[in-house]
């Protein structure tokens, strides 16, 4: 039992209307997708699609099944944090004053990310790494006035040799 | 050779072995029903689309074969979609086939234009629109595939007009594969069945649960040769019903709230229970925290998502009903079970040994009537409500595929139009179809499409003037306040089904007199209206919230 973030991986035929019947299993048993990565994989007719869930332990069971049910679902895994290789990319638009773009330019370096944008008046940031490491970044720009932000949601992949 | 998508489709339909189709036109539709006046494919005009989807679904109940409906865009898909969830939630094959606006007006709210894949989404195992008519071919073969396989259940296609319409050179196509998943769950075997058999052989107190998948699965003789062969008691869903013939010595009658009383209280008796291809509805456990307190649990299914969704087995093999019931049966122990089988003798006695007939009251006397008066092989149907409950255990089930009862969706107003393809399915078998007075009305359009097509279908209609199981639901739970559920008798129903062109006839249920014979003898359809007290009702039931050993009205009542 206990609500935690549960990261599911699944492979799909890469179609139209694929995406609705994945998310609409989701629904149906009244879980809500906190995030969601939807991309072709090295085969261009397979997806992949990474989502994380705040459930209980019930839900992996439940969710694998259903999944499992759709025609267009070719796989269902859990990622556990141990085992998986976990990263997300967000770029954040942030609104400067002559100070703050000072500021930000010296200690920016401290941290993994990059300036992708840069004007007078507003900049934008590319954050990636683990969600611990963008949350920390998150965390000191906020006093910034951050404007938007736009994040990928957790991409995850299994270390080669760990067993599910 | 250049065909049209609608010869493609037509000829793909043939070649799976189609020979039916239910169906109702429109505007985007015709090119279908343009070409299939030069198919061997015969279609059946309905009255209703609704009637189109549960004939098609008669029709695979009682064929075993993938049944075919065809309704227009919009309006005609919509009204589909009643029976394609009653389809899906008791897995029966099917396939629905849509017209659709025409690919460039897709999304643009066209006349007619519904998202009728969008709509079905959760009601159908998969669906298809196809843009292209090069693809209608392996559309078609994937589609009987999915419908067939696995646990069986509904797959629609969705036609755009222009790609009916269109030319294409046809090329053949060859085989044809249904995605796979990555690591199949259908496992083999792993040493499972031998732990079930251990259990079974050491259990002093087993019962085979039995679902409507054996039925599916065509696993009824090898289900009744391990009853046989371990002298083990069982009990059936209601969708189960039939698997084995009701009159089997080892037949307990079929679980949960308006089932056997007998049934309910040995499953929670049982120290075991092997379930075969049953999902342990809500119907059928009631309270699931006090459904067989005392037994270890087995169960296996073809669905890997039935499996542990509502009670978790203690040990489960995902399979084929046939082959899993094929390796088990050898592994059983011929057991004389002499002290649970007197145990149980003994608890039918203490019920009254034919009480379960009883407590159906007149209207199990008529059904049973009826029965006597028909031939061996005669398929019964049933609506939803009391009249569906009184023949399921009033009817005396004699083969697998004798017995058609919505029981997943309980959707009334399914039992006319599905006794319709019924008939037309297994034209030599006598069909009767049980209805209430509310369940008739609700697709009586469909008296038409009978009289036009003569299809001799007999046709019960208990009148109580009510909806009488929602009657003794408020009799009961609602403190008698009957509210919303008189229809009166008004309707002169002989005279309307006389209208329709069908013979007919009114008796009381106490006194048919020769009403019966007369049903029997008929060449054509008939319709005999029963007349029933709105008082007579089923017990015992179990009350909401209440576990299955909690029946009311059934030692005393
Ligand atoms: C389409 C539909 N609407 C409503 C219900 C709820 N319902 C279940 S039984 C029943 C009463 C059925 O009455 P009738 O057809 O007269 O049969 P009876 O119970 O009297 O035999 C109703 C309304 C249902 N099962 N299906």
């Amino acid at each position: 039992m206990g609500m935690r973030e549960r990261i599911i991986a699944i492979l799909v035929n890469n179609k139209p209307g694929v995406l609705s019947r994945v998310a609409g299993v989701f629904g149906r048993l009244g879980y809500n997708i906190e995030s969601l990565c939807v991309a072709e994989t090295i085969s261009p007719e397979v997806s992949r699609i990474t989502s994380i869930t705040n459930a209980d332990s019930d839900f992996i069971d439940k969710v694998k099944k259903q999944l499992n049910r759709l025609v267009d679902v070719l796989d269902v895994t859990e990622l556990v944090p141990g085992q998986s290789a976990q990263r997300e990319m967000i770029l954040i638009g942030i609104n400067l004053d002559q100070k703050g773009r000072t500021e930000i330019v010296r200690s920016i370096g401290l941290f993994d990310c990059k300036i992708i944008s840069m004007r007078n008046d507003y900049c934008i940031i590319q954050v990636a790494g683990s969600r611990e490491e963008v949350e920390t970044v998150i965390n000191f720009l906020k006093p910034f006035g951050i404007d938007k932000i736009a994040r990928t949601g957790v991409l995850a992949l299994r270390y080669k040799d760990s067993v599910s | 050779m250049e065909k049209t998508g609608a010869e493609i489709l037509l000829q793909t339909l043939r070649e799976e072995g189609v020979d039916v189709i239910f169906g109702y036109p429109g505007a985007n539709s015709l090119p279908i029903h343009d070409s299939l006046d030069e198919s061997p494919i015969r279609h059946y005009l309905v009255r209703h689309e609704q009637a189109a989807a549960h004939a098609a679904d008669g029709y695979a109940r009682a064929t075993g074969r993938v049944g075919v409906c065809l309704g227009t865009s919009g309006p005609g898909a919509t009204n589909l979609v009643t029976g394609i969830a009653t389809a899906y939630m008791d897995s029966t094959p099917m396939l629905v086939l849509t017209g659709q606006v025409t690919t460039e007006l897709l999304g643009s709210d066209a006349f007619q234009e519904t998202d009728i894949i969008g709509i079905t989404m959760p009601i159908t195992k998969h669906s298809y629109l196809v843009s292209d008519p090069g693809e209608i071919a392996s559309t078609v073969k994937q589609a009987f595939g999915i419908a067939r396989g696995g646990r069986p259940g509904p797959v629609l296609i969705d036609l755009p007009r222009n790609v009916m319409a269109a030319k294409c050179e046809q090329s053949g196509v060859k085989n044809i594969t249904i995605p796979k998943k990555r690591n199949a769950r259908r496992k083999k075997d792993g040493g499972e069945l031998q732990r079930i058999a251990n259990y079974m052989n050491m259990s002093e107190r087993p019962v085979i649960l039995v679902g409507g998948g054996v039925k599916l699965a065509r696993a009824c003789e090898e289900l009744t040769g391990l009853i046989e062969k371990g002298n083990i008691p069982f009990v059936s869903t209601m969708m189960g019903i039939g698997s084995v013939r009701s009159s089997n010595g080892f037949n307990l009658g079929f679980i949960g709230t308006h089932g056997n009383e007998l049934a309910n209280r040995i499953v929670h008796d049982a120290d075991f229970i092997l379930t075969v291809g049953a999902r342990f509805s809500d119907r059928s456990t009631s309270i699931v925290e006090e459904f067989a307190p005392l037994a270890t649990i087995a169960q296996i299914d073809i669905d890997p998502s039935s499996i542990g969704k509502v009670i978790k087995a203690d040990i489960s093999l995902v399979c084929d009903i046939r082959e899993a019931l094929t390796t088990l049966t050898p592994l059983a122990e011929r057991k004389g079970r002499g002290g649970w089988l007197s145990r149980i003798e003994k608890e039918r006695n203490v019920l009254g040994k034919d009480r379960s007939m009883k407590e159906c009251g007149p209207a199990g006397a008529f059904i049973r009537d009826v029965q006597t008066a028909m031939p061996e092989e005669t398929t019964a149907i049933t609506d939803v409500g009391l009249n569906q409950i009184w023949t399921v255990r009033s009817w005396e089930t004699r083969t697998p595929r004798g017995m058609i009862t919505p029981g997943g969706l309980g959707t009334m107003g399914f039992g006319l139009p599905a006794a319709m393809g019924v008939k037309i399915g297994v034209p030599d078998h006598d069909v009767v179809v049980f209805s209430g007075d509310g369940g008739f009305f609700m697709n009586i359009q469909e008296l038409a499409t009978i009289s036009y097509y003569n299809l001799p279908v007999k046709i019960v209609v208990f009148n109580n003037g009510h909806l009488g199981m929602i009657r003794q639901i408020q009799d009961l739970f609602y403190g008698a306040r009957f509210n919303d559920i008189e229809l009166g008798n008004k309707v002169d129903i002989v005279a309307v089904a006389k209208g329709f062109g069908i013979e007919a006839d009114r008796v009381p249920v106490e006194d048919p007199g020769a009403g019966i014979e007369k049903m029997c003898a008929a060449g054509g359809p008939f319709l005999l209206e029963v007349l029933v007290d709105p008082d007579t009702y089923v017990f015992p039931i179990i009350p909401p919230g209440r576990s299955n050993i909690d029946m009311i009205g059934g030692r005393q009542g």
